[in-house]
């Protein structure tokens, strides 16, 4: 009764679920090296993490790209990347997830490509896209095309894989990042199923499915969720959706079979909630959330990644990750875990809970369709505006210690941690050498390839574009004939365009209502006269990495305390952020990076301030993800001050701008 | 930090630089006619002098571009300034408002997310500013900025935000003026009821790929616009864009060039309504009837002063004999 039983009545445990590490870095043979020695202790699935540049559609040695190759991920420019890539892993025996959206539909077929180069038949293929575009934009911003396009692109991949590679997953239903972002669970139920709605109700209003196979595909969408730390609530959520999306396949898509109803999700564990004080505490963290969606044998995960430990602090080594996969192994065979069946079945305490959360979400699902459903609610800004919103409240319950994280705003007085004391001081570096491996590669395949193949490959995906084709096999040509990413995706941003999304600066209440915003206020009034003008400080985020969140809390923090605030966005090159600065007269720059570019980011912007005669006037302060290490480095450079996730008071932020331009002004 | 230099011959250094477009010498300039200490007017005189006299200035026709938020008003200066600029060679300079906060008077100033303009292009001038209210409409120094632009660059554009009475500034400004609307919203009813109608020279309806809820707006407006605008000179144009596709971006800019006459030297004919505005906005409501009552009204009290700047100077000393402070 109470184990898991064969069909024979003999007790049989359930088999574990895929565990993976979210991994990738400076190059493709680095990565691939990486793979196979993970696969080799025990990991049982790929989890591939791209460089910006390729999830954003620019070859390695476009401007903008270069500071970011394989710095977050692994670069890939063309096919002659994947073979080296995928170099001794059997495709046909391996499940492949890649986090990739906007360019999800060209890595699919580079992955085809090289199946077909290898021999493989397609249909042996297991694996995941990403290809959540509404997250990239609500939350990671590696978007490129407006939402339109975008989900003509993810339509059309469900339509090719359902015949030839149909054990894939063509996109991956995103919440994740939601919660990244400052979702509450409502928010994070609410949207991600309006998102699996938005996909589905694209792909029948094309029409290019038959009825009678529509329930097949709604059986192939997936879902990557997010577990945080407040893990009861967490696994009433995992709950919550299984039951959500068997009744939303069953009622608004008629799918009869119960399997292909079967809410089938990948998780990726909290990083938000992990401190870069006492970085050793997050181990704990992770090992709580992972219960979350575990423990629940209904709604338990199929696949598990989860966050090294000093995250906040750096990418993870080799070992960090390593320490990581070690968890779940411990979990699933060495732990009783997998031989009950579901744990909570029949506990008033969580049905109540998941009944709670099921209505709330159905509400909110209601409403973003009576707007017209996701495409219209991302346009309008409104899931943008709830997003920031509820990341605001979060921060605003951090700051009245509210809500507690400990070791952060309590029990915050602690001995060093010995984790940080080795001779790489704890955290990971890429190696710069990899950049001119991936560099010359490049150069090598547009040198070597055909160029009549390559130029007919395009303009065959062009008028594909411009038409009403599927996508997915110009595409594959395209990689068979060495186009290269940023080709493709150039070809496609000049048939569709390119979106810039609604910000979500709107309508945030911070709660810094306290006596230090008065008295900033009042600091702020004073510069005004002195200086004729509102002090004016101009946030952007230079680089590709799209993680805008954290630069918008500081933009609303800074009008809240009075600045007329420059907001210029992602993805801007270094000369663009110093154009903005220098024409808009701004006294500060406040540049956001998480990409790890931080010095060579710096640098370019000091020495376009310098080259515009612009030094003594505009000062740089930086924020995001910075190891303590660099902070010599950067304020020598020339960086006035850095804040990292330690600087989570934003008032402390603000006052310390302030003083910045204070000092200057008593300088004059 | 070094002030920039107040001297003369700094002044003249810094207008000859302005003139062949240095965005630093540009932005000190505006920086200027930002200013609100009291030693301002006196500098944004000489600067103005100095300009007016100089060989090179231009005469820079204005443009206003008004519309709810999420219009699409941005990328479409965007769009077409790009256009303006690579086909006739056009300097071209932007002047985008935003709303700011009651509570901290701070504002967040958004526009240059949706602008993107070449950085080896310095023709092409971008400045957001606040309204210094939440309405929206025209900021405090807009006309002072645009004093300067107008004799800097060939064409200037001013966007703001809001529907209403607030955007009546921007009509007495704009040599000509664009209403943007999006065909999603149910704007253009909450417009015709603000009378905002009656107020632009052409429709925009912008985001023209959304084909449908275009086609919508489009009948709605030409049975709608005749009868919301009882004394103009009959309905104003229509022009379909998309600024996503670039589609009518072409029309557009064909119809701002094909409506605005190369105006005079400086924007002297729009100074006493700014005047007025002004010195309500300086001085409130007992500001302005000293200047309608007792000074002769804006105009006379414009011209007998010998121009904008001394009148602020002199204006400001009226008050404060008049209210003894």
């Amino acid at each position: 009764m109470h184990l898991v039983v064969d069909k024979e009545g003999k007790p049989a445990p359930d088999r574990p679920w895929i565990f993976r590490t979210y991994a990738g870095h400076s190059s493709p043979r680095a990565s691939n090296q990486l793979y196979r020695s993970n696969l080799a202790r025990g990991q049982t699935g790929l989890s591939i993490a791209f460089d910006l540049p390729t999830q954003c559609g620019y070859d390695s040695d476009h401007p903008i790209a270069r500071p970011e190759v394989g710095k977050v991920g692994v670069p890939v420019n063309s096919l002659d990347d994947m073979h080296l890539l995928f170099d001794e892993i059997p495709l046909d025996k391996m499940n492949t997830s890649m986090t990739i959206n906007a360019t999800s539909m060209w890595l699919l077929s580079l992955y085809i490509g090289l199946a077909r180069e290898r021999g493989i038949p397609e249909d042996k293929l297991t694996g995941t896209t990403q290809n959540d575009i509404v997250k990239e934009y609500l939350a990671r911003g590696t978007y490129i095309f407006p939402p339109e396009a975008s989900f003509r692109l993810i339509a059309e991949m469900y339509e090719y894989c359902l015949d030839r590679v149909p054990d894939w997953n063509a996109s991956n239903v995103c919440s994740y990042h939601l919660q990244e972002a400052g979702a509450t669970p409502v928010e994070e139920l609410a949207f991600a199923l309006s998102t699996a709605i938005g996909v589905l109700d694209t792909v029948r209003s094309r029409g290019h499915v038959p009825p009678a196979d529509f329930p097949r595909l709604v059986g192939r969408i997936s879902f990557f969720v997010n577990a945080g730390i407040r893990f009861i609530e967490e696994m009433c959520k995992m709950r919550a959706f299984t039951e959500l999306w068997d009744e939303l396949c069953r009622d608004r898509y008629g799918v009869t079979d119960e399997k292909l109803r079967r809410f089938r999700y990948g998780v990726q564990v909290n990083s938000l909630g992990l401190t870069a004080e006492q970085p050793e505490n997050n181990a704990w963290r992770i090992l709580l959330e992972t219960l979350g969606v575990t423990l629940s044998r209904n709604a338990r995960c199929r696949a598990l990644q989860l966050p090294a430990w000093n995250e906040a602090l750096s990418l993870p080594r080799p070992w960090d990750q390593q320490w990581s996969l070690r968890l779940q192994q411990i979990l699933a065979y060495e732990t009783d875990l997998l031989e009950y069946a579901d744990l909570f079945d029949g506990s008033p305490v969580i049905a109540s809970k998941v009944a709670a959360l099921k209505k709330e979400a159905s509400a909110e699902i209601a409403r973003i369709l009576d707007m017209g459903g996701v495409k219209s609610a991302i346009e309008s800004g409104y899931m943008k505006t709830r997003l920031v919103r509820s990341m605001a409240e979060r921060m605003r319950r951090i700051n009245t210690g509210e809500k507690i994280v400990v070791g952060e705003n309590k029990f915050s007085e602690g001995l060093p941690s010995p984790l940080l004391t080795g001779s790489d001081g704890g955290i990971f570096r890429v190696d710069d050498s990899a950049v001119t491996e991936t560099l010359a590669m490049l150069e090598k395949t547009r040198k070597s390839r055909d160029p009549k193949r390559a130029a007919a490959a395009l303009e065959r995906l062009r008028a594909a574009a411009r038409g009403s084709e599927n996508l997915m096999e110009p595409s594959i040509e395209c990689a068979l004939a060495r186009v290269t990413t940023g080709e493709w995706a150039n070809t496609l941003r000049e048939v569709f365009g390119e979106f810039r999304p609604a910000t979500g600066v709107d309508g945030q209440k911070l709660g810094l209502e306290t006596d230090r915003v008065a008295e900033l206020r009042a600091r702020i009034a004073k510069l005004t006269t002195r200086l004729g003008r509102r002090p004016r400080l101009l946030v952007g985020k230079p680089g590709l990495d799209g993680h805008s969140n954290g630069a918008e809390v500081i933009a609303v923090s800074a009008r809240h305390v009075g600045f007329d605030v420059i907001y210029s966005g992602i993805r801007l090159t270094p000369e663009e952020i110093v154009q903005s600065a220098v024409a808009e007269g701004a006294d500060v720059i406040g540049a956001s990076i998480l990409s790890g570019s931080h010095v060579e980011l710096a640098g370019q912007i000091l020495d376009g301030l310098a080259k515009a005669g612009a030094a003594d006037r505009i000062q740089l302060v930086m924020g995001g993800i910075i190891p303590s290490d660099d902070f010599e480095a950067l304020k020598k450079r020339g960086v006035r001050r850095i804040f990292t996730p330690a600087d989570f008071g934003l008032v402390d932020v603000m006052a310390d701008i302030v003083g910045l331009i204070e000092e200057r002004v008593d300088q004059r | 930090m070094s002030a920039p230099d107040a001297s003369d011959g700094a002044i003249a250094a810094t207008i000859e630089r302005a003139l062949a477009f240095h965005t630093l010498s540009i932005a000190d300039l505006v920086g200027v006619f930002e200013d609100a200490r009291p030693d301002a007017p006196a500098r944004r005189r000489r600067i103005l002098e100095l300009l007016g006299a100089h060989p090179q200035r231009r005469h820079a026709a204005l443009i206003g571009i008004t519309g709810t938020p999420g219009s699409g008003k941005s990328t479409l200066i965007g769009r077409v300034a790009l256009a303006l600029s690579a086909a006739r060679d056009l300097s071209i300079a932007v002047v985008a408002v935003d709303p700011s906060s009651l509570a901290s008077g701070g504002a967040l100033l958004g526009d240059r997310v949706r602008v993107r303009f070449p950085v080896d292009r310095p023709q092409l001038y971008f400045r957001s500013q606040s309204s210094e209210s939440e309405l929206g409409g025209l900021g405090p120094d807009t006309f002072q900025v645009c004093r300067l632009l107008h004799h800097l660059f060939d064409l200037v554009f001013v966007e703001t935000v809001g529907i209403g009475q607030s955007e009546v500034d921007v009509r007495w400004l704009a040599d000509r003026m664009y209403l943007v609307l999006q065909p999603l919203g149910g704007d253009e009813i909450q417009m015709l009821k603000a009378g905002i109608m009656e107020v632009p020279d052409a429709i925009v309806v912008n985001k023209c790929d959304e084909a449908k809820a275009a086609r919508r707006l489009l009948a709605s407006l030409t049975t709608s616009l005749p009868l919301s605008r009882p004394f103009g000179d009959g309905p104003p144009a229509v022009l379909q864009t998309s600024g996503t596709t670039g589609e009518g971006i072409e029309a557009l800019a064909e119809d701002i060039l094909g409506h605005v006459a190369r105006p005079a030297n400086g924007l002297g004919d729009k100074e006493a309504h700014f005047f007025r505005r002004w010195a309500r906005l300086e001085w409130g409501r007992a500001g302005e009837r000293l200047l309608e009552e007792s000074l002769g009204g804006a105009a006379n009290f414009v011209a007998s002063a010998g121009g904008f700047d001394e009148a602020e100077e002199r204006f400001a000393a009226a008050v404060r004999k008049a209210l003894a402070i």
